[in-house]
């Protein structure tokens, strides 16, 4: 066993777990820790159900009982739910798309130590002072510091929690898209893939563009706090007086229209794992394969699409015109009927079925139920009529409690589910049952008498006094259900040493291949090299793989080709395995430890808390500076180190590949982030457009000075555009074996980028201290709403400039010593990189210089 | 029996097999024509408040019956299909470890289910739309309607008459009229409401929203805020007093018209 632990210490070693990057490892960890954040956000919901008991402030200050619901809603949603789901994602979807590991295995372990370090840093937020106390929402102009009272440091931090997790969100994303499509055993086509990994994917579709939104906000939002830019903030009031008028009449909607662009993909992101798990676990044990398989896959993709534009549906009450409103009423209910025919699916694999009662079944039930329960009352919230009463009720509360935790629900039946596959012990069944009794009793009693008393205004303490029964009785579920979780802990903490041996698959008629391996599954997941090229699960010996590489394979008399929708181009699967079939072998020797994401994720953590620091572009302490300062070190040194490290993620010589087959893993893992950085910069345009817009498209010239000149941003177009060329020379060169071409166009490319970015730092310190009657105090940051959007949207700009100057540098070096020639890949994806920051300039060039 | 007879209350109602059959526009030319020949007040128009007690009822009733009849087949199902000791060996086909997934049958069935539920959450938003564009267009038939600006401020709510008198706290108006609101906030987001009467709009800074309504009993109403806007968001709240039309006219006369501006506290 221990000779292949690939360089890492045994599991009973602590430091195994900081220098993991095996996805099995990685998954308990994301699952661990986001029980962790279950408890964390529990314990603040169970104190204000216990506030609730009466009407009226008892047991927690106002402000602290802002601080719990906000803090409450940001954990849940955030830290436990998604993270909880991903911990299965990790542990499983390689073991049942016959993948060795992720893609990127340390990408992986970074997601992860990203993870935990924005939940602590969260953490850190509550000794701040306050943390962010305006709800999960969000809503602006609550969300800046004008209206936050003293001192706005905890709620800072929690914005740059959110960031950091969002880069975890994104690396993630990158991962498992990547792998998803190169990485399957030989004859799994993407249709192929077990419902669990179906859900999966699809989620992180949905992940990669709706946090891309998410980032666009919260990167604005912290702007708004640390440089004082004024994106989310109307007018600032002092004790009713306007203090202060910055031109931004769309601020509070343009964060309720970025909030909802992330936050309806969310809800299908926190749920369509669950309907992976509610599927997996119904065919397992009713012993029946999934009715309308393919109907029901196809409704998760439309809905997948479809949640994309139903975000307005958050926002009837505001002015949103009456063709609006019909538009988003018709995709609201639109996106429902698909979750229907997916509920009629679940339901009708259990006839004929020999159903058993097990533990993880009985939770997918009940989640089943409760899903049927909170989708009905969203239908209610469709109706637009009833929703603008519903609206900012316990309604709300209680439907989508309904629908999240009910998805939570199935959740937890996957923890009993794959807990005999992760620890090869079982569980206490009598124990399990005990848990689920109470935890559904506990739910139901906790949410159901919401809907009863739904006119409590939510988020509020003060309730009208009739009510009063209806909370007493959702608090006493609330602490039943926070009991059930001690009997979950304390069962699955017992079974692992007093549970009885798992075996390889606990569950008759489970059929995916996590169930076809050892519990726990080995380091490598499978004795041989998997395959479906007969039609179901084999593995291949290295002699059997070398035989089929050598072209023996094809000859052989399985008549039904598994393949034959063009899924695999048989050739092209043997052409990248030439290159990596030697891989094979190496794998004994490869090293898959790093500590190098931890020290990344500590960095970014030491990073955020410093730049917290930092408010309307004042530091405001030197222990902030020391923070910021170490940080920057710790994070930029660990990821030179984690660049310089020799780490091998072999790829299978056998997989499956469509669409995907001539795309090396590094190209498409860029490509895919690209695709979200796309959105990132469209939201920020979007944003800059939205607020132009509401303030008037002519009228914003009164916002810039007449200093405000083309000149600067024509000449760095040139300049941006001749560098593009240059890479493109490199890269040629690099082919040719050219290593002074190689150079010498990398160097160019590089001073043409430094010239881009001296260009920039002329004009704005120019436009810093402009003196005209307009702007007598310069034009800086925060003078108005129009040199908000200018600073920040081409300053991201120029920081993408400057990563990729970076980059550039560090290539330089390495071209200098000879790397790269014959071999321009890595040449050509730094090219994708910068030309797409060359383009996206072609539309800030125009936006922000001509019109 | 509560909700057969509140079933029966609904369809006894001429309005309602009005909205059921007819489209906003032609219910609105209809309601518009009434008011215009008829009614010197709103007392007759069809508020909110009324509006929503339908659809809410029949929501109410459907979804209870749906959610009931699903779960009711579910739990069905799944015990009439449990496992049993002994039972007959069977001639069920049953998944296999390692095998490529594929669809159990049942597909017909799966369709002529989903399509009637497609059909009755159709139907449903169909009608209550024809509702949604009638309170949308509904003030606009009214130029006698009363005209209010309502400011959001932390943590109180200012009214602000037509003759330029502003309170703050209370909202007085006269019973039988049509009352439109004009809502803005002066500092963060916030959302007004009155839950008797069935009003809720958003308040945001920056912009204007409207909702109205139609006060047809006197007496006093309570209005909150339901939009988090900061600590003393949950005490956020004012009164809308529906007074006889006279009294409200005298008491209107003693306030002070055009710009100058007093304020009233409660
Ligand atoms: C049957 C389909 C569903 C429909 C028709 C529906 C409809 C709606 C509507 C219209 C709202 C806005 C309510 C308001 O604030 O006025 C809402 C809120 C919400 N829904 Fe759903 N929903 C459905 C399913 C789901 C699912 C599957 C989830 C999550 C797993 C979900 C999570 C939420 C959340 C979190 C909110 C509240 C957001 C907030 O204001 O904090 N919903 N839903
Ligand atoms: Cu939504
Ligand atoms: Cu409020």
């Amino acid at each position: 066993m221990s000779s292949h632990e690939h360089g890492l210490p045994p599991k009973s070693s602590i430091s195994r777990w900081f220098l993991t990057t095996n996805h099995k490892d990685v998954g308990i960890l994301y699952i661990v820790t986001a029980l962790f954040f279950l408890v964390f956000g529990g314990v603040l919901a169970l104190l204000f159900r216990i506030e609730l008991w009466e009407p009226g402030a008892q047991v927690l200050s106002e402000l602290s009982y802002n601080q719990s619901v906000s803090a409450h809603g940001l954990l849940m949603v955030f830290w436990f739910i998604s993270p909880f789901a991903f911990g299965f994602a990790n542990y499983v979807v390689p073991l049942q798309m016959g993948a060795e590991d992720l893609a990127f295995p340390r990408l992986n372990a970074l997601s992860y130590w990203l993870y935990l370090f924005s939940g602590l840093l969260f953490g850190v937020s509550f000794f701040q002072g306050s943390t962010f106390a305006g709800g999960w929402t969000m809503y602006a102009p609550l969300n800046v510091p004008a209206y936050i009272p003293d001192g706005a440091l905890g709620a800072t931090t929690a914005v740059l929690a959110l960031v950091m997790f969002v880069a975890s969100v994104t690396v993630s994303s990158v991962n498992f898209l990547t792998t998803m499509y190169r990485m399957r055993a030989e004859g799994l086509r993407m249709r192929d893939l077990p419902i669990f990994s179906v859900s999966i994917l699809l989620t992180v579709w949905m992940m990669l563009f709706a946090f891309a939104a998410l980032l666009a906000a919260l990167m604005i939002l912290s702007a708004d706090h640390i440089i004082g830019t004024k994106y989310f903030v109307y007018q600032i009031t002092q004790s009713g007086a306007v203090t202060r008028t910055v031109g931004n009449e769309a601020a509070s909607l343009l964060w309720a229209h970025l909030f909802w662009f992330f936050g309806h993909p969310e809800v299908y992101i926190v749920f369509f794992p669950a309907l992976g798990v509610m599927a997996e676990t119904f065919q397992t044990f009713a012993g029946r394969r999934l009715v309308g398989r393919k109907w029901f896959i196809l409704s998760m993709v439309l809905v997948a699409l479809q949640s994309f534009m139903v975000w307005m549906h958050h926002m009837f009450l505001t002015n949103i015109n009456l063709t609006i409103k019909t538009v988003f009423m018709a995709t609201t209910i639109g996106i429902s009927l698909p979750f229907d025919l997916m509920m009629f699916s679940l339901i009708y694999t259990l006839i004929k079925g020999k159903v058993r009662f097990k533990t993880p079944f009985l939770f997918t039930l009940g989640s089943v139920i409760l899903f049927i329960v909170g989708g009905i009352t969203g239908v209610f919230l469709g109706a637009v009529v009833l929703d603008y009463q519903f609206r900012g009720t316990y309604w709300v509360v209680a439907h989508f409690h309904y629908v999240m935790v009910g998805g939570a629900t199935a959740l937890f039946g996957g923890l009993y589910y794959w807990y005999p596959k992760m620890t090869g012990k079982m569980y206490d069944e009598f124990l399990g049952k005990v848990n689920f009794a109470m935890y559904f009793v506990g739910f139901n009693l906790l949410y159901f008498p919401m809907f009863v008393a739904w006119e409590t205004p939510r988020r509020v303490f003060e309730y009208e006094a009739g009510l009063t029964v209806w909370h007493q009785i959702a608090t006493i579920g609330g602490l039943l259900l926070g009991a059930s979780f001690l009997v979950m802990f304390y069962n699955l903490f017992v079974s692992l040493w007093r549970g009885a041996d798992a075996g390889d698959t606990p569950w008759e008629y489970a059929t995916s291949a996590e169930w076809a391996v050892s519990s726990p599954p080995p380091m490598d997941n499978f004795p041989g090299l998997p395959s479906y090229r007969d039609g179901s699960l084999s593995f291949l010996s290295e002699s059997a793989v070398a035989a089929r590489l050598r072209g023996d394979g094809t000859a052989s008399t399985d008549g039904g080709d598994p393949t034959a929708d063009g899924g695999v181009a048989t050739g092209t699967a043997l052409d990248t395995a030439t290159e990596t079939h030697l891989e094979t072998e190496d794998v004994e020797h490869a090293d898959h430890a790093s500590i190098w994401p931890f020290a990344v994720g500590l960095g970014a953590f030491l990073t955020m808390l410093g730049l917290s620091g930092v408010q309307q572009g004042t530091i405001v302490g030197t222990e902030y500076a020391a923070l910021l300062g170490v940080g920057g070190v710790v994070t930029f040194g660990s990821l030179v180190a984690m660049t310089r490290e020799p780490f091998h993620a072999p790829e299978a010589a056998l997989a499956e590949r469509f669409p995907y087959a001539d795309v090396e893993k590094l190209k498409l893992g860029m490509w895919v982030f690209l695709a979200s950085d796309v959105v990132l910069f469209g939201a920020f345009i979007g944003s800059h457009a939205f607020i132009r817009v509401a303030h008037g498209w002519r009228e914003w010239h009164n916002l810039i000075p007449a200093e405000h000149v083309t000149m600067p941003g024509l000449i760095n177009t040139y300049l941006l555009l001749t560098s593009s060329f240059l890479v493109v020379l490199a890269m040629v060169a690099a082919k040719k074996g050219s290593r002074r071409g190689t150079v010498l166009s990398l160097v160019g490319t590089l001073a043409l980028g430094i010239g881009f970015l001296v260009n920039k730092a002329l004009e704005w310190q120019h436009l810093f201290h402009v003196h005209s009657e307009a702007f007598p105090q310069g034009w800086d940051l925060s003078t108005n709403v129009a040199s908000s959007t200018f600073y920040l949207t081409t300053g991201l700009h120029g920081a993408h400039v400057a990563v990729g100057l970076v980059i550039c540098a560090y290539m330089t070096i390495r071209a200098w010593n000879g790397a790269y020639q014959g071999d321009p890949d890595a040449i050509e994806y730094f090219g994708l990189y910068w030309h797409f920051v060359d383009i996206v300039w072609l539309f800030l060039f125009p936006l922000f210089y001509i019109l | 029996m509560f909700y057969v007879n509140k079933l029966r209350d609904i369809c006894y109602r001429n309005d309602f097999y009005l909205s059921l059959l007819l489209t906003k526009d032609m219910a609105g030319s209809w309601l518009g024509a009434h008011i215009d020949g008829v009614l010197l007040h709103a007392g007759d128009v069809r508020a909110p408040a009324d509006v929503f007690g339908d659809i809410y009822q029949v929501f109410l009733i459907l979804g209870t019956l749906v959610g009931v009849v699903v779960i009711a087949y579910t739990l069905y199902n799944s015990y009439k299909y449990r496992a049993q000791d002994g039972a007959a060996p069977e001639s069920v086909d049953r998944p296999s470890l390692g095998e490529l997934p594929t669809s159990g049958g049942g597909g017909r069935k799966l369709f002529l289910s989903f399509s009637i539920s497609a059909i009755i959450v159709l139907s449903l938003i169909g009608w209550t739309y024809t509702t949604l564009l009638y309170v949308e267009n509904e003030p606009a038939q009214h130029e006698d309607r009363m005209d209010v600006d309502v400011v959001g401020h932390r943590f109180s709510w200012e009214f602000v008459y037509p003759n330029g008198h502003s309170a703050t706290g209370t909202l007085r108006v006269p019973k039988n009229e049509l009352v439109q609101l004009h809502l803005t906030s002066n500092d963060v987001f916030h959302n007004f409401g009155v839950p008797e009467l069935r009003v809720k709009a958003d308040a945001i800074p920056g912009q204007t929203t409207t909702a109205w309504f139609v006060g047809k009993e006197t007496g006093e109403y309570a209005a909150h805020c339901y939009e988090l806007c900061g600590s003393g968001h949950s005490y956020m709240d004012a009164t809308v007093v529906v007074m006889e039309r006279d009294a409200y006219r005298e008491w209107y006369n003693t306030t002070s018209g055009g710009n100058e501006t007093e304020a009233v506290k409660p």
